[in-house]
């Protein structure tokens, strides 16, 4: 399973999970550059031709919920490390 | 029949049965079907380039690099999560509201290209509301038909006759086709609701969550947004005035679309003529040299007469005939080469001496365009929305499409039947 840490003071992550997806709240909390490069990984997805791979809702004061099919759970947190959203992950054997 | 003719009509054939039978992409073999008309000889090859209507595959490319570039700016996404936040998430006010918006969209864009833009958007909505996306997918693929008959930039097949028929301007295709298209419009809409009303039903919960949507964030770049704005309006008014202006709508739609890569940058051009397809173009190329074939060897003519004689030269009964038989036939073959073939038959028709040829092209707009919401494999928007949602996990399948897309369709031809008639033949 994979396990990540983020900066604090940056952004604030919280995850639930259903049967077919993990539901993601994300509030960046430093506008520059962060705001910027959550665009990017929303970009990343919605150009992919997969549609429903990972969703984005825009909500106020720079908060995005995130569904994301389980399939495709690696593929965004990996996106969001590239981004330097997301200070590391690491892989959890034995979970 | 000449020696000529029976090839022509022979590879014509083989040609048409290869492309319905899909299992080679229909581009390659339309272009191999042009290519094996002028190597036997069927047609020469200036005559071949005489045959490739550029007005329409102008009009196709221009308006394709204006959407695409529009598109980067999250402009569609924007109206998309407009029209729920209004529709306050209730899932049948949103069903009526991505109708309507892909049925007017549909009326000045390619049917394909509004498809893509609407499905992303229908996919996230919907699951924010966890409701099933098909009844909205199905409803978008028809409002996209039934909108793309209402202009000359609609749908391929009013392209084509767009570009035929020098006497049809961009008004004339919107005063004499736009009215039937809203009323079929406004008979569908009902009907949609009735039809999916069982899975259109969401908790207050998740309404909610739709009014809390941010839409400004979806418009990724103001500055571009604008210049889009004004290229395309600049276009439309192009549109409503290239008779005025004696400027072919592909003029129109180039001009459009290179002034706007000219106010954008190089750095667009490249990903602009990505979002071309490239693969339609060369469709209508091998198409056109395919039924030049016909042309060149008299076959059409030949077609022509013979249904002159069937109808008696009477216009009524030939504009019942074009119409039902374009409707039909659109349902289950792909209405571009269908049309192909019709033109320079009605063409043909009027050299033959029927005076009175409007209410024929008017028939064979609506036949081609809403004959095409029968079946999956009526019109090329149909196949593209019912693959990406296949894709998604939520297959649309041709019997489940067929129960509501061709009694509908018939529905439609019938309002069009009635319309022709009182309009054009009493």
């Amino acid at each position: 399973m994979l396990s990540y840490c983020f900066n604090e003071q940056v952004i604030q992550i919280t995850e639930s999970s259903d049967e077919n997806d993990v539901q993601f709240l994300i509030k960046v909390l430093q506008k520059d550059p962060y705001v910027e490069k959550m665009q990017k990984v929303r970009r990343f997805f919605d150009d992919n031709r997969v549609y429903t791979d990972v969703l984005f809702y825009a909500l106020a004061d720079h908060t995005y919920k995130v569904i994301v099919r389980i399939d495709f759970y690696a593929d965004f947190i990996l996106e969001l490390m590239k981004h330097r959203l997301l200070e590391s992950v690491e892989w959890k054997s034995g979970q | 029949m000449e020696q000529q003719a029976i090839w022509a009509i022979g590879i014509f054939l083989v040609i048409y049965a290869v492309i319905i039978s899909e299992k080679i992409h229909r581009t390659i073999v339309a272009m191999i079907g042009g290519i094996v008309m002028v190597a036997f000889g069927i047609v020469g090859q200036e005559a071949a380039i005489e045959h490739i209507d550029f007005n329409t595959l102008g009009l196709l490319i221009g308006m394709m690099i204006i959407v695409g570039v529009t598109a980067e700016t999250g402009l569609f996404k924007y109206i998309a999560v407009i029209a729920a936040k209004k529709a306050k998430g209730e899932p049948v006010r949103i069903l009526i509201a991505l109708s309507a918006i892909t049925a007017l969209a549909s009326a000045f864009l390619d049917n394909v290209t509004t498809v893509l833009l609407m499905v992303p958007v229908t996919f996230s909505i919907t699951r924010q509301l966890r409701v099933d996306p098909i009844p909205f997918l199905i409803a978008q693929i028809m409002s996209s038909n039934i909108g793309g008959t209402a202009t000359l930039i609609g749908d391929p097949p009013n392209i084509m006759i767009g570009s035929a028929v020098d006497e049809l301007s961009f008004m004339d295709f919107i005063v004499n086709l736009a009215p039937v298209a809203a009323i079929i419009m406004a008979v569908h809409i009902p009907i949609f609701v009735f039809l999916f009303r069982k899975s259109l039903r969401t908790t207050e919960e998740l309404k909610r969550t739709i009014m809390e949507l941010d839409e400004k964030e979806l418009l990724t770049d103001l500055k571009l947004l604008r210049t889009c704005l004004t290229v395309l309006t600049l276009t439309i008014l192009g549109f409503f005035a290239h008779q005025a202006l004696h400027l072919e709508s592909a003029t129109v739609a180039l001009a459009g679309g290179f002034l706007l890569l000219l106010l954008t940058g190089e750095h667009m051009m490249e990903e602009a003529l990505t979002k071309v397809e490239w693969t339609t173009i060369f469709f209508f190329v091998g198409l056109f040299v395919l039924v030049s074939g016909l042309v060149e060897t008299g076959v059409i003519s030949q077609l022509a007469a013979q249904a002159i004689e069937w109808t008696g030269g009477d216009v009524t009964a030939a504009s019942m005939l074009i119409l039902w038989l374009s409707a039909i036939a659109s349902a289950f073959l792909d209405n571009i080469p269908f049309v192909a073939t019709m033109i320079p038959m009605i063409q043909e028709m009027g050299n033959m001496g029927v005076s009175n040829l409007e209410p024929l092209w008017w028939s064979l707009a609506l036949g081609a365009c809403l004959g095409g919401n029968g079946t999956l494999i009526g019109a090329s928007a149909n196949l593209i929305v019912s693959g990406l949602s296949g894709k998604e996990g939520y297959p649309i399948t041709f019997l489940k499409y067929s129960i509501y897309g061709f009694p509908l369709m018939i529905l439609s031809i019938v309002i069009s039947s009635v319309y022709i008639y009182l309009r054009y033949l009493v």
